[in-house]
């Protein structure tokens, strides 16, 4: 007996072994999709009530008492969960995860909508659609969804620089003000890979997508030259304005506005949209092909629509959102920093980043990961 | 822990390898839970990073699997080489300093801490339940150029009014040094609460100064929870990612940034467990060398 007992365990271990291969094989049909979506699931959804919400979004990015207005209207209850990058929430879609309205931003909406993952949104549905499509033409048919036939835009902002005018006064309005020697070593860049590639290419007069590995080599060697001027690359951008770690810093408009409300004393800053362009972005709503609750989910898309409710959302998280009326609220909240204003003419110059093929992704990110690490 | 135990459970299954080896049978049995645990979500896990690594991505940036050696050729590119080198430096030097200031804090305790042994111990314990990218935060803030830390010296002269800590290589090491010096102060405690006190009485009572009788007495008694201690806090201290990012600028990056990158913003799948699976083949080596030491050791204890 006793001399049998090592062997037994190494087979054992060799039968688990064999079982945990096995385990893996099956879990990893997991990165495919179980099941692709037919024409039905696709098709336009009615407004009605058909449920709770299973609502998905970056956290914070809705005034909590909006969504206590629509849990009492239309007695559902609002079931909330987050996600911290789009990666992160295309990840959980493609597991399986169902949610009734997600918020994509532009280039990720192209690619949900254009992989059949995205029920139809019925303009006629929404009481104000004229509010959003009539006033803003260029979201009647944005690059990313042609006619909007899947999305309705949440809000739209650029990306310029945010700095310390107490410390360094006025800038020239350019990209080029990253490189000012008096902010040397207290410079920060966006952590975000088409934010800092798009930025090289707009000071060189490239193309802000570029995937051209001639363009992205000249983008490279630029920010070269910048990198032993910066401190760090962090989307935080506000914070390290306000704990004084940044003097200067690359930012996204809307987080600049939430910023004036945090700052005791808004004066002390400032935030330019260079001259040379400034990369313009938007979240919309879109709801997935597989939502439980598709009907309440556009109930829920109206009801964000009304302008008391734009007005709440825009004063609570300083986005500017594109619904006719909303544009007075905004400009009264941004005051100190007028260039945080998204115009008609800001979308018209289309600087926003677009979906490459693959070998221009594969290119952006070789250029993203020199710039980064050196 | 498990390394922890490791020379003693060897010992003890050495001594049972005797008569009595029919009870041995019930023991593997146990083994079974954790067996099991094991290779459903660490080997498994493993093996789907390895077939990754010659996978694809589609347009949605979904990984696929398939057979494309482009991810392992694009370890070729010298920025992964320097990256892993400096994680590999930082990862040692960490080792270092968490030994240097683990073992007078466990030497106390274990010697010296009496009756409050255990709530010392509990002392330091305690703050690492709280969330590990809590704790780096409130680093940082501390950090910070107007941070407590920086005021205070410039308080007394030490620093002026360009010195920073965050976003330096000292700033990473710290927070690298603070997330993990309990994984070497706790085996060192360990070594150091088995030691026979009478040991180094009776070097003392062999005409030993107490520098002497610290090198050949009580420092080889406690080599093994030395090493256990290096292991345990070079291996996540290599992978980290979180000190880089809060507290590194960009000359700082580590290996683990990158890793976190490919999967995340880059949505390159099949690169980022190309960099994993070289990550571990690095750790791997490190091991290696911990395992024969170990060996060695026992082989020498048996004698």
């Amino acid at each position: 007996m006793s001399p049998e007992v090592p062997p037994s365990t190494r087979r054992a271990l060799l039968r688990a072994g064999a079982g945990g291969l096995l385990g893996a094989a099956v879990a990893g049909c997991g990165f495919m999709p179980a099941k692709t979506p037919d024409a039905k699931d696709l098709a336009p959804p009615r407004a009605r009530v058909d449920g709770d919400l299973v609502y998905f979004n970056w956290a914070d990015y809705v005034d909590p008492s909006v969504f206590k207005g629509f849990e009492k209207e239309y007695g559902v209850k609002v079931v909330q969960s987050n996600f911290d990058s789009m990666e992160g929430m295309v990840a959980k879609l493609n597991a399986g995860n169902r949610y009734d309205v997600i918020f994509p931003s532009a280039k990720w909406a192209q690619r949900l909508a254009r992989g059949g993952r995205l029920r139809r949104i019925d303009h006629s549905q929404i009481t104000r659609a004229k509010d959003v499509f009539g006033a803003y033409p260029y979201f009647a048919d944005p690059w990313y969804d042609p006619g909007s036939a899947h999305t309705v835009p949440f809000t739209a902002y650029k990306t310029g620089i945010g700095w310390r005018r107490d410390r360094l006064g006025d800038l020239s309005g350019s990209w080029r003000d990253l490189w000012n020697d008096a902010a040397r070593g207290k410079v920060f860049l966006l952590d975000d890979r088409d934010e800092v590639l798009g930025m090289g290419a707009l000071e060189l007069g490239l193309d802000v997508s570029t995937g051209d590995s001639g363009d992205l080599d000249r983008i490279t060697r630029l920010l070269a030259g910048l990198r032993p001027r910066l401190r760090g690359f962090s989307s935080d951008s506000y914070n390290n304005l306000l704990n004084g770690n940044a003097l200067m810093t690359q930012a996204w408009s809307g987080d600049m506005a939430a910023m004036l409300n945090q700052a005791k004393d808004p004066s002390v800053f400032g935030f330019e949209a260079p001259k040379e362009g400034t990369p313009i972005n938007s979240d919309c709503y879109a709801i997935p092909w597989n939502a439980p609750h598709p009907g309440t989910a556009m109930l829920f898309i109206d009801y964000m629509l009304r302008p008391e409710n734009v007005k709440k959302n825009i004063e609570y998280i300083g986005y500017p959102m594109p619904v006719a009326g909303s544009e007075k609220v905004y400009a009264a909240l941004v005051e100190p920093f007028p260039e945080c204003l998204v115009t008609e003419a800001d979308l018209k110059a289309d600087l926003f980043f677009r979906n490459g093929s693959r070998t221009a992704e594969d290119a952006r990110d070789t250029a993203w990961t020199h710039v980064k690490a050196g | 822990m498990a390394l922890l135990r490791h020379p003693s459970r060897s010992r003890s299954r050495s001594r049972r390898r005797g008569p009595d080896a029919s009870g041995a049978r019930i023991w593997s049995w146990f083994m079974l839970p954790g067996t099991l645990w094991m290779t459903g979500f660490l080997i498994a896990s493993l093996v789907l990073v390895a077939v990754l690594t010659v996978g694809t991505t589609d347009e949605l940036g979904n990984p696929r699997f398939g057979f494309d050696l482009s991810s392992i050729r694009a370890l070729a590119d010298p920025a992964y080489t320097e990256v892993l080198a400096r994680s590999l430096g930082y990862a040692l030097l960490t080792c270092v300093i968490c030994l240097v200031i683990a073992y007078p804090v466990a030497y106390t305790i274990a010697l010296y801490g009496g009756r409050w042994k255990h709530a010392l111990i509990a002392a330091i314990v305690v703050p690492f339940f709280a969330n590990y990218l809590v704790r780096m935060y409130g680093w940082s803030v501390v950090l910070s150029d107007d941070g407590p830390l920086l005021r205070a010296l410039r308080g007394v002269g030490l620093a002026d009014a360009n010195t920073k800590i965050l976003n330096t290589g000292v700033g990473v090491i710290a927070g690298l040094v603070y997330g993990f010096v309990v994984f070497m102060i706790i085996p060192l405690y360990a070594a150091l609460e088995r030691l026979d006190v009478s040991l180094i009485e009776a070097g003392r009572d062999l005409y030993g100064g107490p520098v002497r009788t610290f090198l050949f007495v009580t420092l080889p008694a406690t080599r093994q929870g030395a090493a256990a201690g290096l292991v345990l806090v070079f291996l996540p201290a290599m992978g980290d990612f979180v000190s880089a990012q809060l507290m590194g600028g960009p000359d700082q990056i580590m290996i683990g940034n990158l890793i976190q990158d490919k999967f995340f913003q880059g949505q390159n799948w099949p690169l980022g467990s190309a960099l994993t699976m070289l990550l571990m083949l690095v750790l791997l080596v490190g091991m290696l060398g911990y395992l024969r030491r170990t060996r060695k050791d026992e082989a020498e204890a048996r004698r």
